[in-house]
């Protein structure tokens, strides 16, 4: 070839080049080779396999962990169970099948129709759970027929069991089968069709540290799903036990107490914020929610007006009423409007902003310093302090008491509530901010709306004097957030000394202990401290659901307080929704439970 | 930069088209094997195709003698990125080796074949003796060993294992004597078993253990292996039909869509699909292979072999993989497996190949 000169000598390359491919030609040959011999020689042998000798991957599913009180009490437990799965690849002809096991299981087919269409867009090999909660007498008619029905699948699962029943359902939560979008929308978790995840309460804030790690069993089965042997399993790991800060004791004294009535009923340690009771009334088993198949017990308690799943401490908007006069008081003496000497005279009404405003007390109270208008829960002071505070300091003050924001509480749910002032109206109802209206706030009524786990968390703040509470389910290193706008990131500074609590604080303690409105909690030698409340509104979703259904209004009655008065320990709230007055309804509740708390105290 | 209607003429269209075609067919029996999967595999598989072609013509478009010349900054690039990826990248499936560019996610790895690929063409270019030298030896052992070494802690087996196929192949080419074979090979047992009880991890060790005795490990990787294996065999000569393979078994293997693509189309198109698949990658590879005899030079004959090799080694591990003649090393099925950054380099490794055959004749 012309020019060949100017190209190198590149031979001896090219030789070997071509020596490898011929190599690798000879691999490939062999390769195809080896594939001749399994897919046509050795294919009776694969196809036998393959078709009669199917490998079958089942997933044990691993017990939850255990929930328990802070005593160690089982508070969530688990019991064997089983549960019947439809594999549909296995079904032959779907209307005989669906007929068959509709009579086998005593499901009615378009039950069994929609439970089967709810995942149909899982695999065709994947197993569809079509009866769960099953005992070993409703498995063995089905067992006994395994010939007849190749395409059902009976398992054994763990399956979640509250022995206390209705006990602490709103802090335990319950489960459910996660719909599939949330099976797609999470790929990270690991989760199966027909598990059952924390849907609410602590089996969801948990929901990561209490399942435990699935096991899984390799079982070769013939053509009609009969095990033929086991080729490895591994082993469930039970999930980890959840220690609340809950105290069963205390838990079912609040709830007993709630029998028969709407209401909440907090109690937190003084010192942690760790919940020790929380009772929602009314309420509901969790155990009903285990099976996956409670439709018309399902519907039922989403439409009722009286909400049972609804946890009210936390998700309740209610009007403080005269509990608000707290945060009055400590807002007033922070900012220096009064100081324990300063005295309002209470002649049971008063002209404020040309409207007469009247105290709850008809004959007056007197001339009323600030620990006194506390005890006796003057109106007229509170009047007074507020036409001289103005909104904007009193939401200042609400604000920094925990009112009007989440308090961070690691359950799933929690409303913000409501402190109006100047700039919020502004905002929300594009009015200027009315004086008169500001009187309505100082006494606990107008837009405000907290949830009873504020007035908790406020009332600990009070009783730590100043000292920033959270309420926690769980303490300690497991601690987790159920919302991500949990509890305001960085500690703010205290607004006020710690000496700005002691008036209030006084004048809680003879609300109880001195002849006041709240002296029904008074408990001997424990020096409980307290407010009553008695709200004459309510939120307007309230008041929607009581005309659903069709109650007559009275008022909420409240109670919040701590014991004792020195180092506190507990701080109690009750709110019994329609209760009539404060001191006559939520005190007592409050009181049994500083007693009792009482008595555990000096037992130990 | 423009080609001119000469070189146009020179690219080779057969080799382009051999390589659509499998890559077609891998899209098909992705579709068959993860249609049930959220996330449309088969779109983002074409999307993929798309994005390799795009990069193997622009690989046309610069004479490969530009990136020789380059390749000494690609190699501290890819330093850098495979450092990188050790250091930040996200932890995916138990390896640190993606990086995350905005939606693509690249593995610095793959890129990594490409650069070694130029790297050892520059290195060997003026290398004229019919044998290696010790000195060259450890010269290009050296330059490739820091990679290799930052790829083996990622840990990711499988690129390792094909670095080796790139560096062996330039060996293979500039010549070895028996007497360094020997030495290699020992050395490779020496490291071999080092390794083995030093650096492998215990997953590791399994698949090679597992190759020997499969049902040792039922459960795990020989597990794998055995349902791959008998996805195949029950294929037969036809197959059992698209969608159709008893998916009850496969779903077992966690990557059938991608390193066991090939066990899918054995059970799904039986022997048939097999063979097809195989007589087009021996085409292909013929084409690739063969092309050594119009580079027109040094650099362009290593280029073309090492990239020839790099292909045809990941062929064969793989699809003896599947059937149980080698241990589970994660090697995808060049062109026919999921995932961008094997198709991307495939694709481009073949784009070199084109590169030194269409620039033949020295226009000097």
């Amino acid at each position: 070839m012309p020019g060949e000169r100017i190209y190198e000598d590149l031979s001896l390359v090219r030789r070997r080049a071509s020596a490898a491919f011929w190599a690798v030609a000879a691999l490939i040959f062999l390769a195809l080779a080896y594939y001749w011999k399994v897919q046509i020689l050795d294919h009776k042998k694969y196809e036998d396999l393959a078709a009669a000798n199917r490998t079958r991957m089942r997933v044990l599913a691993a017990p939850r962990g255990l929930i328990r009180d802070r005593h160690g009490l089982i508070l969530a437990d688990n019991r064997a169970s089983f549960k019947v799965s439809l594999i549909r690849e296995n079904v032959k002809d779907v209307a005989a099948s669906f007929a068959a096991i509709s009579r086998l299981l005593g499901i009615d087919e378009p039950t069994l129709r929609s439970r089967v269409d709810l995942h149909k867009d899982l695999p065709q090999f994947e197993p569809i759970v079509v009866a769960d909660g099953l005992g070993p007498n409703d498995v063995a008619p089905i067992e006994s027929r395994r010939l007849e029905f190749p395409e059902l699948v009976v398992e054994a699962e763990p399956q979640r069991f509250y022995p206390g029943g209705t006990l602490g359902a709103h802090v335990l939560g319950y489960l459910q089968e996660p719909t599939p979008e949330e099976i797609k929308a999470r790929p990270d978790r690991k989760t199966r069709a027909g598990e059952m995840v924390g849907k609410t309460g602590a089996e969801h804030t948990f929901d990561d540290p209490l399942r435990g790690e699935d096991g899984t069993v390799y079982e070769v089965v013939d053509s009609l799903g009969r095990v033929q042997s086991e080729q490895a399993r591994v082993f469930p790991v039970q999930g980890k036990d959840v220690v609340l800060t809950i105290d069963r004791g205390l838990q079912a004294e609040a709830e007993r107490s709630l029998e028969g009535r709407e209401g909440v009923v907090v109690a937190l340690d003084a010192r942690t914020g760790g919940v020790l009771a929380l009772a929602s009334f009314p309420t509901y088993d969790p155990n009903r929610f285990i099976t996956r198949f409670t439709p018309d017990e399902w519907r039922q308690l989403i439409n009722d007006p009286l909400s049972p799943l609804e946890n009210r401490s936390i998700r309740g908007l209610y009007a403080p009423g005269s509990i608000f006069k707290l945060v009055m008081g400590v807002g007033g003496f922070g900012f220096g409007y009064v100081t324990e000497g300063t005295t309002v005279y209470c002649s049971g009404a008063t002209r404020i902003y040309g409207s007469i405003r009247h105290c709850w007390f008809v004959p007056g109270h007197g001339a009323m310093n600030l620990e006194n208008a506390i005890k006796n829960s003057c109106n007229i002071y509170f009047y007074t302090l507020g036409r001289r505070m103005g909104i904007d300091l009193i939401a200042l003050a609400a604000t920094r008491l925990g009112l009007g924001r989440k308090t961070g509480i690691d359950l799933i749910g929690e409303k913000d509530g409501l402190v109006p002032s100047s700039e919020w109206k502004k905002q929300a109802l594009k009015a200027p901010w009315y004086p008169g209206e500001t009187i309505s706030v100082a006494i606990g009524q107008g837009q405000l709306q907290v949830t009873p786990m504020q007035i908790a968390a406020m009332t600990a703040m009070i009783a730590g004097r100043g000292r920033t509470v959270h309420p926690r389910l769980m303490e300690g290193d497991g601690a987790a957030t159920a919302d991500e706008d949990g509890p305001p990131a960085a500690a703010e500074p205290p607004l006020f000394k710690a000496s700005t609590y002691e008036a209030v604080i006084a004048g809680m303690w003879r609300s109880v202990n001195d002849g006041g409105t709240g002296k029904g909690a008074r408990v001997a030698d424990f020096d409980v401290c307290g407010k009553t409340g008695s709200t004459q509104t309510m939120s307007r979703e309230n008041a929607e659901r009581l005309a659903r259904a069709g109650r007559e209004i009275k008022t909420h009655s409240w109670f919040t307080g701590f014991a004792p008065r020195n180092d506190p320990r507990i701080v109690v709230t009750v709110l019994v929704e329609f209760g009539g007055g404060g001191g006559a309804t939520a005190a007592p509740v409050a009181g049994r439970l500083f007693e009792l708390f009482k008595q555990e105290l000096d037992g130990r | 930069m423009m080609i001119d209607r000469r070189l146009f003429r020179e690219v080779d269209w057969v080799l382009l088209a051999l390589i659509l075609i499998q890559s077609l067919i891998g899209v098909f029996f992705i579709y068959s094997s993860s249609h049930f999967l959220p996330g449309a595999h088969h779109v983002r598989q074409l999307a993929w195709i798309g994005v390799s072609l795009l990069a193997l013509l622009l690989v046309l478009t610069v004479d490969y003698k530009f990136f020789v010349s380059l390749s000494g900054y690609f190699y501290g690039l890819v330093t850098v990125l495979l450092t990188a990826t050790l250091v930040f990248a996200r932890l995916i499936a138990g390896t640190k080796s993606w990086i995350s560019f905005g939606l693509m996610q690249l593995q610095p790895s793959e890129l990594a074949k490409i650069v070694m690929i130029l790297v050892f063409a520059r290195l060997f270019a003026e290398y004229k003796s019919a044998y290696l030298t010790t000195q060259h030896t450890l010269g290009a052992l050296a330059v490739a060993a820091v990679p290799l070494l930052l790829i083996i802690a990622q840990p990711d087996l499988g690129t390792a294992t094909t670095f080796l196929a790139i560096i062996g192949g330039a060996f293979i080419l500039a010549g070895l004597r028996k007497k360094a074979i020997v030495v290699l090979v020992l050395a490779g047992l020496a490291l071999g078993i080092g390794g083995w009880n030093i650096a492998l991890k215990d997953y590791q060790k399994k698949r090679v253990t597992t190759l020997i005795n499969p049902a040792g490990d039922p459960k795990g990787s020989g597990y794998q292996v055995i349902q791959s294996k008998i996805a195949i065999g029950s294929g037969g000569f036809a197959g059992t039909g698209f969608k159709k393979g008893t998916q009850s078994q496969l779903r077992f293997l966690p990557a059938r869509h991608t390193d066991f693509i090939f066990s899918v189309i054995g059970e799904e198109a039986g022997f048939l699909g097999v063979f097809a698949v195989i007589a087009l990658y021996f085409a292909l590879l013929a084409r690739m292979f063969l092309s050594v005899h119009k580079a027109r030079d040094r650099a362009g004959v290593y280029i073309i072999f090492t990239a020839s090799l790099l292909i045809a080694f990941q062929f064969l591990v793989n699809i003896l993989m599947v059937i149980g003649l080698m241990p589970v090393v994660g090697i995808t099925l060049p062109f026919l497996s999921y995932g961008g950054s094997s198709l991307l380099v495939s694709y481009v490794a073949c784009g070199l190949v084109m590169n030194v055959k269409m620039r033949r004749f020295a226009n000097v």
